[in-house]
């Protein structure tokens, strides 16, 4: 669209002006992180649900409910949510928006979860129980720990879920709440301004430094959890 | 566990700290207080300084939304759910919307800035007597075609396409009105034409065009033109100002046999919180300096006569966007034809497009 012609700030500069763009990145942000916990939350306690069911059928049965989320298109769920929140008397907006977030997140974390807890041995349960475990206990120093990987896995996989989702939100947005996508695309008519660009390339640089602070954590947390066992 | 809840506090944390700096933006912005207007437009079709002018003015704090397409805004709309004061749909969605009684009828003493509309676009067949609706852009549709790759040949009538020697050159728009509307103003019929022998005069005069056609398509039509993809299209107005400011080879012409004009419309619909408001920004926005300032930006053509005299001489003089006043009574508005006729045309598009070269 544009020819190069060098380089120039004036675009950063152009994009930090544009309050309604900043609004629009940090409501992102927001709704991709909240919703991602809530429905971490609620997945691993779905999970464990699940799996604490003794009839199979019963738990095929809610497993493929779980599913539904998962194989239908994301158009019918944004259409479906729409006038489900319409016939509620939700208005459009945050809310709405982060609870059709939480709703299709959850299913991701329920899968992810599931597949750890269920390559738990039920011994281990059995042995804590035995050795003076109250319930809680099992749940929060055995269980918990042992599925810590898949709730992470759940979790970041829920938030790049939210973060990137344009379908749903399309038809849940209104009353001045837009997200990131949503706003990209309605500009699209007009050609995209080049301060898109310059945000696409900041929030590549804060992910790519997320990422190398987050290496070099978990480095230090394992050089310093080997020093412990020895 | 431990590392549970630290992540989860760390979370929490930082989700309330965005929250409190969305509220302090916002904030800032004044978009707490009551006395709000939503506004829902296209994607960048306003200027924003406009906007923030208005608050200044009048103290209403205006919350901006976009959308991509008319049918996007009336689901929204239809749906309820949303609290939008004005929003700007093309003129067939206003019968459309007035059909399915979601515009509330303006009061036009309180838009006494009115006057300033040139009488051509007023009381036009989509809506009489401007009952519900005001003029924001206007524009037509039009051949935009590049002169170097066509070594100088200059277009200036529909009938210039079915030159022999533009073989595989033009991109058509995928639109049953806008294409049936090019076949019927070639054979200097109305575009409102619903009699049964012009109509098949029409589609066979198109299928002639076959060779010539490149593609039929949409959007990227813009891109392909840009890109020297191909050398002529068929393309509404708006569409070719912008693409003419990327590349200096292509140029615009509305068509000497005639052809469509289109508007782009301030409304106010059911949904709309503060109808006062609303009015006063469709006045504010039709203030002659205002309305220059806004055409300038968006580079469409206003319907604002007054504002005429505050923009720049080459673009008011410009012909290719503001067409001379005998081109103009040859232009003609999209009219409701009825389900009926309508599915006739899209029937005849059909089998255009499925005619063998």
């Amino acid at each position: 669209m544009y020819d190069f012609k060098g380089f120039t700030m004036e675009w950063y500069k152009e994009l930090f002006q544009d309050t309604r763009l900043l609004i629009i990145v940090l409501n992102t942000l927001v709704i991709a992180l909240l919703s991602a916990l809530i429905a971490t939350i609620i997945g691993v306690i779905g999970a464990i649900g699940i799996r604490s069911f003794t009839s199979s059928k019963a738990k095929n049965t809610v497993l493929s409910l779980n599913n539904v989320l998962i194989v239908s298109p994301d158009v019918i769920i944004g259409a479906s949510f729409l006038i489900l929140f319409t016939m509620a008397g939700i208005k459009l907006g945050f809310y709405s928006v982060l609870l059709s977030h939480i709703a299709f997140s959850i299913p991701i974390v329920v899968l992810l979860v599931l597949p750890k807890l269920q390559e738990m041995s039920p011994t281990l349960i059995d042995a804590a129980r035995d050795l003076g475990a109250s319930r809680w206990d099992v749940l929060t120093k055995v269980i918990l720990p042992y599925i810590l990987p898949g709730i992470f896995a759940g979790f970041f996989m829920a938030l790049t879920y939210s973060l990137d989702d344009f379908a749903v939100t399309f038809f849940v947005t209104g009353n001045g709440f837009s997200t990131l996508s949503v706003e990209i695309y309605s500009l699209a008519r007009r050609g995209i301004s080049l301060n898109i660009n310059a945000l696409s390339t900041l929030l590549f640089v804060v992910t790519l430094l997320l990422v190398v602070v987050y290496y070099f954590i978990t480095q230090r947390v394992r050089q310093t959890g080997m020093g412990g066992k020895r | 566990m431990k590392r549970l809840l630290q992540m989860f506090l760390l979370i929490s944390i930082v989700s309330a700290l965005l929250l409190y700096a969305i509220s302090s933006l916002n904030s800032s912005q004044g978009f707490t207080s009551s006395n709000t207007l939503t506004i829902y437009n296209w994607g960048d079709y306003i200027d924003t300084d406009l906007i923030e002018r208005f608050e200044e003015e009048t103290g209403i704090k205006v919350i901006y939304e976009t959308f991509d397409s008319n049918e996007a805004m009336m689901t929204k709309i239809e749906q309820g759910g949303t609290t939008y004061d004005i929003a700007i749909p093309s003129e067939y969605m206003i019968d459309k919307m007035r059909q399915e009684d979601l515009l509330v009828p303006l009061d036009h003493s309180k838009l006494p800035n009115l006057k300033n509309i040139d009488e051509r676009f007023i009381d036009l067949p989509f809506d009489p007597e401007n009952k519900y609706s005001v003029p924001y852009f206007w524009g037509t549709v039009g051949i935009v075609y590049n002169s170097k790759m066509l070594d100088g040949k200059e277009i200036t009538a529909w009938a210039d396409l079915w030159d022999k020697d533009l073989k595989n050159e033009i991109l058509l728009t995928d639109g049953a009105r806008e294409v049936m509307g090019m076949g019927l103003n070639s054979l200097n019929y109305s575009l409102n034409d619903t009699d049964e022998e012009h109509l098949q005069e029409a589609k066979s005069k198109l299928d002639a065009l076959t060779p010539n056609i490149k593609a039929i398509v949409g959007d990227e039509s813009r891109m392909l033109l840009e890109a020297q993809e191909a050398a002529i299209g068929l393309v509404w107005s708006g569409v070719a100002s912008e693409i003419m400011a990327e590349n200096e080879d292509l140029e615009y012409v509305v068509p000497k046999e005639g052809s469509n004009l289109w508007f782009d419309n301030m409304v106010i619909p059911k949904t709309t919180k503060n109808v006062d408001a609303a009015h006063q920004f469709i006045n504010f926005m039709l203030d002659p300096k205002v309305a220059a300032q806004n055409a300038e930006y968006v580079s469409y053509s206003t319907p604002n006569k007054e504002a005429l005299k505050y923009m720049p001489e080459e673009v008011v003089k410009d012909e290719r966007f503001y067409p001379s006043p005998e081109l103009t009574k040859k232009l003609e508005v999209y009219e409701n034809l009825g389900k009926k006729n309508l599915a006739h045309y899209n029937e005849l598009f059909l089998e255009f497009k499925m005619h063998r070269k």
